[in-house]
């Protein structure tokens, strides 16, 4: 009665025109960005100054406290401009492609081998690093930390999400690779999250992890509610969650000493004549891979789902979706009377429904989560699950509930207070 | 960017809309004096809403309406204007709107008023009410269910532990037309009752056995009146109720995960 409820989770539908090819293209845009994970601060020092060339995979930048966590080139090219905030942080660094230029190549032969260390020198000096996301918080790994358990997802329940099965094709043995060199990460279990349906891999062949069976209605597909219900993570017990086509990455980089950087990314969305799967960079340009499609009139270029997406120019690091949405018009200012009748002074509540406990999927109290978040009861969100979850994951509940309450940014700030408090 | 369908106002209308088979038959049978408590109760209700989103920037709420629907159809008979507009008054002011509107308060405003009323005021007769009005709180149950707008668990357990009893024990059957509208009216509103699941179970059971005991201990009241009552306990047991079921949760995920 109060454990997970299998029926819960909801299947939202955006209008968005067919793919136009079923099969995925390649497209390597000739621009694209590094820039940091939204909300997260990155300090970082450059090594490749502006209008220098890079090799793909050559370092760009590095973390100015961690040094050995390293910034890479997602192509060969040149740096062409380099924008840091106040502090040093990272704001982008904006690379031009140079086509025929050189593959950066690692000496994997120790990492290979099954030395725990060398495989995390491996990992955070070739660039792979920001690609693995650490709950609680949300956050890239701190370069010493060891993870109580890895989550990995070869699901995506996310409406217009490309399906992880076809950016696994072909990839199982080097997927198997890269689940076994996780496994050394941890002294925890590894959870591969798939969907119904054949596993994306034989079970003997999965490197010691474990696979889970995942409903495919939304929000189920989301690590942050895997994470909830496999491994609960809470501070000084991190889990880590990363997408399965990484893994498989990791794989051929272990086999082969090069890291590929295009991953399959999903361009849709209502503003958009069809859409696209297409094989891209990392931080590739949305102008660039929306070209062509977008109907007559403004739009709004987001990285991320329709759900949890962002305006924004470049995809990021963890984003394998990217959403064209049509512009609104801004009209006139209402009457201020008129305006007092539908808008408040302080964000109106959220009524209990069936479609909020939907919406998180069964997982959890929804009501006494979003009250908690609300008047900053940070115990019992903590006690709840909350440490689990990021943003991303109450986009649903903030979505079917009209986002007036701003579920996500409450969370974000949860957990930032949680973080400091804990630093402390 | 986009928005979904289930903000505020929008469960206001689909709870004003499951209740409608039961007004629009009250109203058939009632006529103009029907007609006459539900406009006055919308006035008062509409007018203190106002003044809230004039003075404190709050906008005002179709839930108001729905207070006003089970202020008129539940409220004392013959009270005379100004203790039925204090009444009103005292309900949703002090029961909703300083609380920050409908959402933040933690009583149902209906249930307040008609508390309010019959205990400050108990010379007056609670109303009755022609059967057809209380069958109609089912098709009301069940549009509500449907939207998801009414907590099912609060109705299945209510439902479970008065059928039980009856079964069981052959209950009191004449306090059951009052109890079935009152579930539906002031219990089974999605706010001010618990939120969990087992929470729900345990408040819809929790207002079905209290108007058992009432009816079979309390001599001399009116089915309205001890049902009025027992919502009015079963709603400030809510919040323990929620509880109880997050406890039993966390208790369980501790068991399942380890740790604290």
């Amino acid at each position: 009665m109060f454990g997970r409820i299998p029926g819960f989770g909801l299947s939202p539908v955006f209008r968005s025109d067919p793919f136009e090819n079923p099969v995925p293209t390649g497209m390597i845009t000739e621009e694209a960005a590094i820039t940091a994970p939204p909300g997260d601060v990155l300090r970082v020092d450059l090594v490749a100054p502006e209008d220098s060339p890079v090799a793909e995979g050559a370092p760009v930048a590095r973390l100015r406290n961690h040094p050995e966590i390293v910034l890479s080139a997602p192509f060969a090219g040149r740096v062409a401009r380099v924008r840091l905030g106040p502090g040093r942080r990272l704001d982008e660094i904006i690379l031009f492609r140079d086509p025929g230029g050189e593959v950066a190549e690692w000496d994997v032969a120790a990492a290979a081998s099954g030395d725990a260390p060398a495989l995390v020198a491996l990992m955070q000096g070739c660039g792979f690093w920001p690609r693995i996301r650490s709950r609680p918080y949300g956050r890239m790994p701190a370069s010493a930390e060891r993870p109580a358990a890895i989550v990995v997802m070869a699901t995506d329940s996310r409406p217009l999400a490309p399906d992880p099965r076809l950016a696994l094709d072909g990839l199982e043995e080097a997927l198997g690779r890269g689940l076994a060199a996780l496994g050394r990460l941890t002294d925890g279990p590894v959870f591969l999250c798939a969907a119904d349906g054949p596993p994306p891999i034989a079970p003997d062949a999965a490197g010691g992890a474990r696979i889970a069976h995942v409903s495919p209605r939304h929000p189920h597909g989301l690590a942050g509610f895997r994470v909830h219900d496999l491994c609960p993570a809470a501070p000084g017990r991190p889990v880590w969650d990363l997408h399965a086509e990484d893994v498989a990455q990791l794989g051929v980089l272990l086999a082969t000493g090069r890291l590929p950087r295009t991953r399959l990314v999903s361009v849709a969305g209502p503003a958009l004549t069809a859409s696209r799967l297409v094989r891209c960079q990392l931080g590739a340009d949305l102008r660039a891979l929306s070209y062509g499609l977008v109907r007559p009139g403004p739009h709004v270029l987001m990285a991320g789902s329709p759900l949890d997406g962002r305006r924004a120019q470049w995809l990021g690091t963890l984003d394998r979706q990217a959403t064209i949405w049509p512009q609104q018009q801004e009209g006139k200012p209402p009457h201020w009377f008129l305006a007092a009748l539908a808008s408040s002074s302080v964000p109106k509540p959220v009524i209990p429904t069936a479609a909020l406990q939907h919406a998180v999927g069964g997982a959890f109290p929804a009501m006494a989560m979003v009250r908690a978040l609300s008047v900053g009861d940070d115990e019992t969100a903590t006690r709840l699950g909350a440490l689990s979850l990021v943003e991303e994951d109450l986009a649903l509940a903030d979505y079917v509930t009209g986002g007036q309450a701003g579920l996500g940014d409450l969370l974000r700030a949860m957990l930032d207070r949680t973080r400091t408090e804990m630093a402390a | 960017m986009i928005r979904g369908l289930w903000d505020r106002e929008m469960v206001a209308l689909l709870l004003l809309a499951a209740l409608m088979p039961m007004a629009l038959v009250w109203i058939w049978f009632g006529g103009a004096g029907a007609v006459g408590r539900l406009g006055l109760a919308l006035i008062v209700s509409g007018a203190w809403h106002l003044i809230f989103m004039l003075a404190r920037a709050q906008p005002p709420s179709f839930a108001g309406a729905i207070t006003a629907l089970a202020v008129a159809m539940l409220a004392p008979e013959d009270m005379g204007l100004v203790r039925i507009v204090l009444g009103i008054s005292f309900g949703a002011v002090f029961g909703e709107l300083v609380f920050g509107g409908w959402g933040r308060n933690v009583l149902n405003p209906a249930t307040v008023t008609l508390a309010f009323l019959g205990f400050g005021f108990p010379t007056f007769a609670w109303p009755d009410f022609v059967l057809p009005v209380a069958w109609a709180a089912i098709p009301a149950a069940g549009l509500g269910v449907l939207f998801g707008v009414m907590p099912f668990g609060i109705l299945a357990g209510a439902a479970l532990v008065g059928g039980g009893t009856a079964l069981l024990a052959g209950g009191p059957d004449w306090v059951v037309p009052a109890a079935a509208m009152v579930l539906v009216l002031l219990v089974a509103d999605p706010v001010a009752s618990a939120s969990t699941a087992l929470g729900r179970w345990l408040n819809g059971a929790l207002y079905a056995a209290l108007v058992l005991l009432f009816a079979s201990g309390w001599e001399g009241a009116s089915p309205v009146q001890l049902c009025v009552a027992a919502a009015l306990l079963a709603s400030l047991a809510a919040p323990l109720l929620d509880d109880i079921a997050i406890a039993l949760w966390t208790l369980q995920r501790r068991r399942r995960h380890g740790g604290s």
